[in-house]
């Protein structure tokens, strides 16, 4: 936990002064006459010296032989399929529809967690989006993208 | 007319058939949006707002009130069973309510959730009823600083409340206000902290932040956790009478659940989240045994679950009396009431008994009915839990979706939940809370509105926050909570200190 700490500490202190920055040029005004920024400001600055007394605390934690790793977590590949194949969801429903693109969101993630016969992930993958769709659109109106296909 | 006629005229309206079955349809779906995970009440009431329409304005009401505490009942259920919060407010009960199955106890857990539901949500209506008025009044008279006093404390306790460093749960809730504050300038109308994009004008939505941290970070590290180590559907579900010896022990867990629960729904911004934590944070100070808080304490669920119920009733009362939603969930119940041409506000009872104390019944009916019938439902519950997690994943990432586009129909809000689900995972990796951060970041708007209004009021001058009684102890308690969390790593300093000049 000690690299970890001494690596998220130094990411809130960049991303902090980033904030700070970011407020300096909104304005900060005054307690008298408080502008946008004093707000963003106050709680980056705070968050700063958090930051700054995190890395302290973990810099001066004494070093566990052996028992932890000294890198940053790895991101595995299932997170990041996940991610990009939710991502490349968002970013395509409006133009397939939504039927279309929870059918293949579905379809992969069935696939990526483990059902790997093609008539099963097609069946699961349809019965999903298209329950979704009947329940949630038809059903309760809710206002789904039709896309390219009109469906 | 009495408060007994006023009832039994509700009870009259409520046995109108359309308003009964949307009591009962309301708590059902309620339960279920409640033990799917993903899916909050803010999604779900979302979602039935268009079903709404063609319903009368009192079937409207009752039905999306259902929905909320059916939410709040049904959200214990599968923080107890898979440690995942069907909604916000049952994350605290993650904590006892998870480690309490893996130890073969999840009936009793979901047990004493349901007795602790039906008494709180009872007691909470008995409350909003009696004393909807007097407590409007009081809530009214809150000006800025006591609104900003009773947030930071708010705030404060959930950072002290933290499982992990305390330390990394402040900047976490830090973090939430500096989320918060992205968007136009209330004042100015200046954007701030919009990276340049036109869609974040409008801040970073909740729903999206949520359900990222919540549900999309929860299937990302079962993803990463290949399923084989999650420690789900092991547990024999049996005995849901709780025994007399866990009556004993939650007993006054309920009745201080009840009563905390309630008082923070009236709070603006309170609610169940808040509800939930104060509640669990007050029964494990208050408690002999603290330290066996979060390895599975039948109070650390009684508590919780509780107060989350009563605080629906609680923060009903501002909405109805005053007119003023103090969340998100109960703005969409404002909004569904407009539509139907009924505005809450001081003359709401006055104008509309019939939708009012027809409204009342309900919940009386719908807490009995989330006991008569959920409780022998379980087993259907947790049948819908028992699908295996390589089917569950992919419909829990559909309602999270779902969810997010439910309410905004924004493409835009997809990808906001997608990277929240990545910042998420990362922070659970690294031993950050994401409760804080939400908090805060719900709070952090009206904190700042409250502080800014507050500076001009006094010109400039702290002082106002320490002049005003309730704002002053507000603050008082944030200090005490902050104190008493560095107060024994001081000690422990001075102990070592001393050990070495020895």
């Amino acid at each position: 936990m000690r690299a970890h700490d001494i690596g998220s500490s130094l990411f809130w202190l960049v991303f902090s002064v980033l904030v700070c920055m970011s407020s300096i040029w909104l304005g900060i005004g005054s307690l008298h006459q408080p502008s946008a920024g004093l707000w963003s400001f106050g709680a980056s600055a705070l968050l700063g010296i958090l930051s700054l007394g995190l890395f302290i605390q973990a810099f001066l934690k004494p070093k566990a032989i052996r028992t932890e790793s000294t890198h940053a977590p790895n991101l595995p590949s299932k997170v990041i399929l996940v991610l990009v194949s939710m991502a490349l969801y968002a970013k395509f429903m409006q133009t397939i529809g939504y039927l279309l693109a929870s059918f293949l969101l579905t379809g992969f993630l069935f696939w990526l967690a483990g059902v790997r016969k093609w008539w099963s992930i097609l069946l699961l993958a349809f019965l999903s989006a298209f329950v979704s769709y009947l329940v949630f659109s038809v059903w309760l109106n809710c206002q789904f993208p039709r896309g390219l296909f009109g469906f | 007319m009495g408060y007994f006629e006023h009832i039994f005229y509700g009870f009259q309206v409520l046995l109108d058939i359309n308003n009964l079955a949307a009591c009962a349809i309301g708590v059902l779906i309620g339960t279920l949006v409640g033990v799917l995970p993903g899916i909050g009440p803010i999604g779900a009431v979302a979602i039935l707002l268009p079903a709404t329409f063609k319903a009368s304005a009192t079937s409207s009401l009752i039905l999306l009130t259902g929905v909320i505490y059916g939410a709040m009942y049904g959200g214990s259920t599968t923080s107890i069973l898979i440690n995942i919060p069907g909604e916000a407010a049952s994350v605290v009960t993650c904590l006892d309510g998870y480690q309490m199955a893996r130890k073969g106890r999840a009936g009793p857990a979901l047990g004493i959730a349901a007795w602790g539901s039906f008494i709180a949500g009872t007691f909470s209506v008995i409350l909003l009823m009696f004393v909807a008025n007097p407590l409007a009044k009081m809530a009214l008279s809150f000006g800025p600083p006591e609104y900003f006093s009773i947030m930071c404390c708010g705030v404060v306790m959930l950072t002290f409340l933290a499982r992990g460093s305390t330390l990394k749960a402040i900047m976490m809730a830090l973090v939430g206000l500096i989320i918060g504050s992205v968007g136009l300038d209330l004042i100015s109308l200046s954007p701030r902290l919009t990276l340049g994009l036109q869609e974040l004008e409008d801040g970073v939505g909740m729903i999206p932040v949520a359900i990222g941290l919540f549900g999309v970070a929860e299937i990302l590290e079962n993803i990463d956790q290949s399923m084989a180590t999650k420690d789900i559907f092991k547990t024999k579900i049996g005995g849901l009478w709780p025994s007399l010896e866990d009556w004993a022990a939650s007993k006054w867990a309920i009745a201080r659940g009840t009563v905390i629960g309630f008082f923070c729904g009236i709070i603006p911004g309170g609610g169940g989240l808040l509800s939930s934590f104060a509640s669990y944070g007050v029964e494990k100070k208050m408690s002999k045994h603290p330290e066996k808080f979060g390895t599975g304490v039948i109070e650390g669920v009684a508590a919780p679950e509780s107060a989350n119920n009563a605080a629906v009733g609680g923060s009903l009362v501002p909405l109805l009396s005053l007119g003023i939603p103090t969340n998100a969930t109960l703005a969409l119940l404002y909004a569904a009431l407009v539509i139907h041409g009924v505005h809450p506000g001081p003359f709401f009872i006055s104008s509309n008994p019939n939708v009012f104390w027809a409204f009342v019944a309900s919940m009386y009916l719908g807490n009995v009915l989330l006991l008569v019938l959920n409780l022998p439902l379980i087993g259907l519950w947790v049948q819908i839990l028992k699908i295996p997690y390589r089917m569950l994943l992919p419909l829990i990432a559909l309602f999270c979706i779902i969810g997010v586009y439910g309410v905004s129909s924004s493409s835009f809000d997809l990808l906001v939940m997608v990277v929240f689900g990545a910042f998420g995972y990362l922070m659970r990796k690294f031993g950050y809370e994401a409760a804080p951060l939400i908090l805060a970041c719900v709070l952090g708007p009206m904190a700042e509105t409250a502080f800014r209004q507050s500076m001009i009021l006094s010109r400039g001058s702290m002082m106002i926050f320490v002049t005003s009684p309730i704002s002053a102890v507000a603050l008082g308690i944030a200090f005490l909570l902050l104190f008493s969390t560095v107060l024994p790593a001081v000690k422990k300093r001075v102990m070592k200190y001393r050990e070495f000049e020895e």
